[in-house]
């Protein structure tokens, strides 16, 4: 048998025996969306609301003023030069308002001005954007014009394709599962394969460190990809995920193992012991875990978090899943692969070197 | 036959200390070669840089005529190796550690062979028990089953039996002498002198990282004592004087006071005049001389589990 394939089935055994990994490995993920999935199975994710503001005036910016009062929705700037059909495609939107210019002419000479909310009427979250938009609307009516209209509400139907919590949190869930695997799974067996003296037993064989480390990335995809099967057929049974398996959503599965068993190899090479090593990939994973948008939007998160968010690789690794199984955005979806592409090639040569196969 | 170790002015050292003194060693094929020393004597260090896991600070070394520093890839196919501190896979059963094994050599082995490789080395009843639950004897010899699964040309086995109870001990020099009879090198390194003597056809005693005697055990013998010793059981220093002062050359082990007597047909005069010596003595032998006692003479030093007593 080909010496990967003869160290990726012991390696495997010896993982599969562990019950400890597996567990991680099938059940935990699949807990977390039957218990994520009971709660917000029907919750939009959408709550805010993106603003074209072609008037930018004062009129505009007290009814935006007046929507962000509402707190029902957090106004968000689209730039006046964007096409509001591509941009909600692109960015994934429910609703999305545009106020236009000479908004403030014409309210003010008690001419019509029409504000059009763009959207899918079928999303319950379009429906809601469109009620606070015209109830801030009537408000604005009945202040400026005793309740005779002037500003009207105007819809405007741009099909985006339905998706729930359930939908967002699957591919969360999917990158989360990569990085406990693939970065906790190999932290551990590095720690162990050094305080053991398995890498010096190893050396003593034909085996390369390439060979060895291809072997553990091979398995990890394998895991990686039962584990999604799994997720997706809990998923569909239980609550009718919408996700699609595209290309580039196996791209970045395969960039964010190359991504985190190499961390892992880098985490275990410095770990004195497997304890120590736990310890380590405990305080990377799980800072990682809640602020990468495994569970919940980056967007929801202050601006500090965010910024925090944007150097974890899982961050990326959750983007760019999202992007290419629900948004059917595959721009992003390809900034998002090659970000964590290029965290992968650097992670795996740094992993590769490492790997201390002989003592000196 | 052929050397298929050849080592010249090996060197290691870490910052001041010379773990391996300008070492020269040449091991025939074919034998058994046993590395005899005690803990620290550089006898691991030696054999890791001959197995190609450590790098040498100087000289050179080559293993089955290929270089052990350049070609290392062709060396590691043709050896086996047992290390000092071998573990196995926990959760690998024997059966499927030693079918592991193989594959890593590139060598199809099938289950008949597997199961006779197990039964070679007493294991057959135990293969299908992860190894975790195997005892420190029955991991030793899973070791030994995984360092042939390759059928390797050359074996080296670092102190195989340490830690073994005697019956262990006893079924892999069992081993050992078949693999010897099969025609295979073996390369043991071990702090049993029995071992060493039993079972090696050429030895090498180091100390302080140098090689400082070399040759047959019975070669060893003949050069550096006598074929026989008589030991005067609780003679102590008494005994030990009284015994010079009668013109021999007598060593104290203990409260024993062990006198070689050289040059054949000596012994029964010898022990007569022993005999009449006035120190308390509680009993009197004979003894062929063995390794140990020229370890002794060689090293100033007796060594048990690896360790010396002065």
């Amino acid at each position: 048998m080909n010496r990967v394939l003869a160290d990726l089935l012991a390696y495997g055994r010896g993982y599969m025996r562990t019950r400890r990994c597996p567990f991680f490995a099938f059940a935990f993920p699949v807990l977390l969306i039957l218990l994520f999935g009971a709660i917000f199975a029907e919750t939009s994710t959408k709550t805010n609301l993106y603003v074209q503001d072609l008037d930018d005036s004062p009129y505009s910016h007290a009814f935006l003023e007046a929507l962000n009062a509402t707190n029902v929705t957090v106004v968000k700037p689209v730039p006046p030069d964007a096409d509001m059909a591509a941009y909600i495609k692109d960015h994934s939107l429910s609703a999305a308002l545009q106020i236009p210019a000479g908004f403030a002419v014409n309210v003010s000479l008690g001419s019509p001005a029409n504000l059009t909310v763009y959207g899918d009427p079928s999303r319950s979250s379009y429906g809601a954007v469109l009620g606070v938009v015209s109830g801030v609307a009537d408000g604005m009516n009945f202040q400026l014009n005793n309740a005779t209209p002037i500003v009207y509400v105007v819809p405007k139907t741009v099909a985006s394709p339905e998706f729930r919590f359930i939908d967002f949190f699957l591919p969360g869930m999917l990158g989360m599962t990569v990085m406990f695997n693939a970065m906790y799974g190999m932290t551990g067996s590095v720690a162990e394969y050094k305080t053991r003296r398995y890498f010096k037993l190893i050396a003593s064989t034909p085996i390369t460190k390439s060979e060895w480390l291809a072997s553990k990335i091979l398995f990890y995809l394998f895991m990686t990809l039962a584990s999604l099967a799994v997720m997706l057929l809990v998923g569909i049974a239980m609550f009718q995920v919408k996700v699609a398996i595209t290309p580039l959503a196996f791209l970045t599965i395969v960039a964010s193992v190359f991504l985190f068993t190499s961390f892992g190899v880098i985490i275990g090479a410095y770990s004195k012991d497997p304890e120590s090593g736990a310890a380590m990939a405990n305080a990377i994973g799980f800072p990682m875990m809640f602020l990468s948008g495994s569970f919940f939007q980056l967007e929801a998160m202050p601006a500090y978090m965010q910024t925090i968010a944007s150097v974890f690789p899982l961050t990326y690794v959750n983007n760019g899943l999202r992007d290419s199984m629900v948004f059917a955005n595959d721009a992003s979806a390809l900034v998002n692969l090659g970000i964590v592409s290029a965290m992968a090639l650097v992670a795996t040569l740094a992993a590769a070197r490492l790997i201390q196969w002989t003592r000196d | 036959m052929t050397n298929v170790i050849e080592a010249h002015d090996l060197v290691k050292t870490y910052g001041t200390l010379n773990a391996v003194d300008h070492l020269d060693l040449a091991v025939k094929g074919g034998t058994v070669f046993s590395l005899l020393g005690p803990n620290g004597a550089g006898k691991t260090t030696t054999v890791e840089i001959l197995e190609g896991l450590r790098k040498a600070t100087g000289g050179s070394a080559t293993i089955l005529g290929s270089s052990v520093a350049t070609e290392y890839e062709k060396v590691r196919r043709k050896v086996g190796i047992l290390p000092q501190d071998f573990e196995p896979f926990d959760r690998l059963t024997p059966t499927e550690a030693v079918a592991y094994w193989a594959d890593m050599f590139g060598r199809r082995i099938t289950k008949g062979e597997t199961k006779a490789l197990l039964e070679s080395v007493g294991l057959s009843e135990r293969a299908r028990v992860q190894a975790m639950r195997l005892s420190g004897g029955e991991k030793r010899k899973l070791g030994i089953a995984m360092s042939l699964a390759g059928a390797p040309e050359l074996l080296f086995l670092d102190e195989p039996t340490t830690g073994l109870d005697p019956k262990a001990r006893r079924d892999l020099w069992g081993l050992i002498t078949g693999l010897r009879k099969e025609g295979r090198t073996v390369f043991l390194t071990t702090h049993y002198l029995d071992e060493a003597e039993r079972l090696a056809d050429d030895v090498a005693i180091m100390h302080h990282g140098k090689v400082i005697e070399r040759g047959t055990p019975q070669s060893l013998v003949s050069d550096h004592g006598s074929s026989t010793a008589i030991v005067l059981v609780g003679a102590g220093k008494p005994g030990l004087e009284e015994a010079r002062a009668a013109g021999f050359d007598p060593i104290l082990e203990g409260e024993d006071v062990v006198v070689p007597v050289k040059g054949n047909g000596r012994a029964k005069d010898a022990l007569r005049r022993l005999v009449a010596l006035e120190a308390p003595v509680t009993e009197i032998y004979t003894r062929r001389q063995t390794l140990e006692d020229i370890f002794l003479k060689l090293v100033g030093a007796r060594m048990e589990e690896g360790v010396l007593h002065e």
